[in-house]
């Protein structure tokens, strides 16, 4: 393979994880706000929470991604493949986001929460000070596997036509007739990227273990 | 922007027989990647170290990599190495070792879950190896380890749904081709969404009533 | 409740005659990485009798019992069950041969122990518990170890636990299941590991009880324990252990009575708040 051919490679291994990390924050904001829906005690915000929640876990990402993709347009929305993909793919993170947010807030010891009240914190103070920082930390370790799923999930965002590490390795496998060696290259890549965030998740993980609870 | 399912409905023979082909597909490679992982797990935590080291990195390896990339040097680098396989073949042998990678974690973890004190209680009372493996660690790490299972098995679910980009007639293979034919490809889309949505949560159902059933034999933990 | 109807009274034992001790430790000493955990221990445990093993925490206690039931493999010296070695043979010039695996479990299957985390198979229940040796390694039929097992279930109350599965049992009942399942083995010692360590306060007395019971049928029992007073009055023999030395052996009389050695008075002053010490 030249170099110029590997190049490309890298270049789409950068739009990838581009996309990916752009999707990762989107998903991040609209999970806290789902995930706040879904514990609302507020049946008409919990409800659609879980409906949301529900429906992009239970539901293929491939097939959410053609039904985002053929949907817009045909609601007239006109836009370029590429912002399709990343509403498919933050709608998706969204869901898992907002059920590890949720197992987040759910395990901060109910005594933390007993003390704050006792010291004389008012109920949003709570959420501020002491369950908000408590529970992103506990989620951490899930928002790190989330980001590794959600890179190797981009490579479906390769079927609705954005060129992408996936896709690049597919049409440089066709027009040079070297399967094998493209999509090599493109799963060392993927994997360079993912245990690099897995590595730097970890680091991350040590740095904020001193206030562990 | 209308939705037409009536156009869906002279097509049900078709869909059934992709469902039939998603549900076959993926009962079969969950059941062999359960197994592969199974014995996965077990070499690495039997087996001679560099034996070990191996399999870490075929574990991660699969782990790192998309399902779909691994499809595509199965299914199109294949034929360059003497590997040529027809579409189901490939996607159930791409689906079976996707999914041993990760069942093979699940039992690692479930191995290290079972406290070292009821091996060692077994021990005092004179079961052997064989018999540790077979009466306490395998009924226990059962009990543990079935939420992740159904798990996986529900994630593979929806995994199955890639095969059809290497043109397994399955589901969504099948639907998104009527609903191209049919200038119906929206509606087609949501119908498909809805089996899914609906085969995923029946799914995850049974495994939360399997879970409750199972509940008695839970650690008390003193 | 036993089945040794003549159960001698433990003042009447109160020096065993038997020639062989039921365990005879000798020159033990075990080593974690830097930190030497056991640094040389002699012990005889004899008999028929019960002997209560005490020491602060981190003494090495645990570990020597441990040793005992072959958990950990000492770093050096014996260990002998009525004379018969343990896991390693000494020649006379000292040296130590490992003995093969069927004669360890053989040797071991003699020894009953107790733990401290009770350490029940979650999958089985109280009854299943206590079968599945009789019928995995003795080869016993299903119905005789059911009797058997039973049987053992009624020596610690819990007849009518049987069906239960550890998770529907308190810790107590936990603990005396476990009991019955060392019992079932029918051992020649019975080593119990802080058993009521991990048990409320308020239901230590139904798993002391059914020690008491034991110790008086005249079983042969080695106990680390944190229960002062339970030692005190069941007690044939006070091992104290501190820093992985055997600094006291002998009879309560003789370990608690005055003078006291100064780590035992130091390490007695910690339950003087508990009222136990008052009771020596």
């Amino acid at each position: 393979m030249s170099w110029r051919l590997f190049e490309l490679m890298l270049w789409a291994a950068g739009y990838t994880v581009l996309l990916s990390g752009i999707s990762i924050v989107i998903g991040l904001g609209l999970g806290l706000l789902v995930c706040a829906a879904k514990l609302s005690p507020n049946k008409a915000l919990s409800l659609p929470a879980t409906l949301f929640i529900s429906f992009f876990r239970g539901v293929p990402l491939l097939v959410q991604l053609l039904l985002i993709y053929n949907l817009l347009p045909a609601v007239g929305i006109m836009v370029p493949s590429v912002v399709a993909a990343v509403v498919g793919l933050s709608l998706c993170t969204a869901a898992y986001q907002a059920e590890n947010l949720r197992g987040g807030f759910n395990s901060v010891p109910r005594g933390l929460i007993e003390a704050a009240e006792m010291v004389g914190l008012s109920p949003f103070q709570q959420l501020r000070r002491i369950r908000a920082p408590i529970a992103l930390r506990l989620t951490l370790p899930a928002l790190v596997n989330e980001a590794i799923l959600i890179l190797k999930a981009s490579s479906l965002i390769s079927i609705v036509g954005v060129i992408e590490l996936t896709r690049m390795a597919q049409n440089l496998a066709a027009s040079t007739y070297k399967p094998l060696l493209f999509y090599s290259v493109a799963g060392g890549l993927y994997l360079v990227i993912c245990w690099t965030v897995a590595g730097g998740g970890s680091i991350l993980e040590r740095m904020t273990k001193a206030g562990r609870t | 922007m209308t939705l037409d399912f009536a156009l869906m409905a002279d097509k049900m023979p078709e869909i059934l027989s992709g469902l039939w082909v998603t549900i076959w597909t993926w009962l079969v490679a969950t059941i062999l990647g359960a197994g592969l992982g199974f014995l996965v797990a077990s070499a690495r935590r039997y087996g001679p170290a560099p034996l070990d080291w191996l399999l870490k990195l075929y574990v991660e390896v699969l782990r790192g990599t998309p399902f779909l990339v691994q499809l595509f040097l199965l299914y199109f680098g294949g034929p360059f190495v003497g590997l040529r396989l027809e579409p189901i073949p490939a996607g159930l042998i791409g689906l079976t070792i996707y999914a041993s990678a990760y069942f093979s974690e699940i039992f690692r973890a479930g191995f290290e879950a079972v406290p070292k004190g009821h091996v060692e209680a077994a021990q005092c009372v004179g079961l052997s190896r064989g018999q540790i493996l077979r009466r306490i660690l395998l009924p226990e790490m059962t009990m543990l380890v079935l939420p992740q299972c159904v798990n996986m098995a529900i994630i593979l679910i929806k995994e199955t749904a890639i095969l059809s980009i290497i043109t397994v007639p399955e589901m969504t293979g099948v639907i998104s081709a009527i609903g191209s034919q049919q200038y119906a490809f929206v509606e087609a889309m949501f119908l498909l969404a809805i089996f899914y949505w609906v085969l995923v949560e029946t799914c995850g159902y049974l495994g939360r009533l399997a879970e409750a059933r199972l509940s008695k034999f839970r650690f008390a933990v003193p | 409740m036993s089945d040794v109807s003549t159960a001698p009274t433990p003042a009447a034992q109160a020096t065993p005659q038997t020639a062989t001790p039921a365990v005879l430790v000798k020159g033990v000493t075990k080593r974690f990485g830097e930190t030497e955990v056991l640094q040389g221990i002699d012990l005889a445990v004899p008999a028929g009798a019960t002997t209560c093993l005490i020491g602060p925490s981190g003494s090495g206690k645990s570990t020597l019992l441990r040793c005992i039931a072959f958990l950990e493999e000492a770093t050096t010296g014996t260990i002998a069950i009525h004379g018969d070695p343990l896991g390693f043979a000494e020649a006379p010039n000292g040296q130590r041969t490992r003995l093969s695996p069927q004669n360890i479990r053989e040797v071991r299957s003699r020894i009953g122990m107790v733990f401290q985390q009770f350490n029940l198979w979650p999958h089985m229940t109280a009854l299943g518990n206590v079968c599945e040796a009789l019928v995995t390694v003795r080869r016993m039929k299903r119905s005789d170890a059911e009797a058997r097992g039973m049987a053992q279930l009624r020596r610690v109350g819990l007849e009518n636990r049987a069906k239960h599965y550890p998770s529907e049992l308190s810790g107590g009942q936990q603990q005396r299941v476990a009991i019955a399942r060392a019992l079932a083995l029918d051992p020649e010692i019975l080593l119990f590991d802080e058993p009521t360590a991990s048990l409320d306060p308020e239901l230590t007395g139904e798993v002391l009880n059914v020690m008491r019971d034991l110790a008086a049928s005249g079983m042969t029992l080695l106990v680390v324990t944190h229960e002062i007073g339970f030692a005190a009055s069941v007690g044939q023999r006070i091992a104290f252990l501190d820093h992985g030395r055997l600094l006291l052996n002998g009879s309560p009389r003789e370990v608690f009575g005055e003078p006291r050695h100064p780590r035992l008075a130091q390490f007695l002053e910690t339950y003087l708040d508990r009222g136990a010490a008052a009771l020596l």
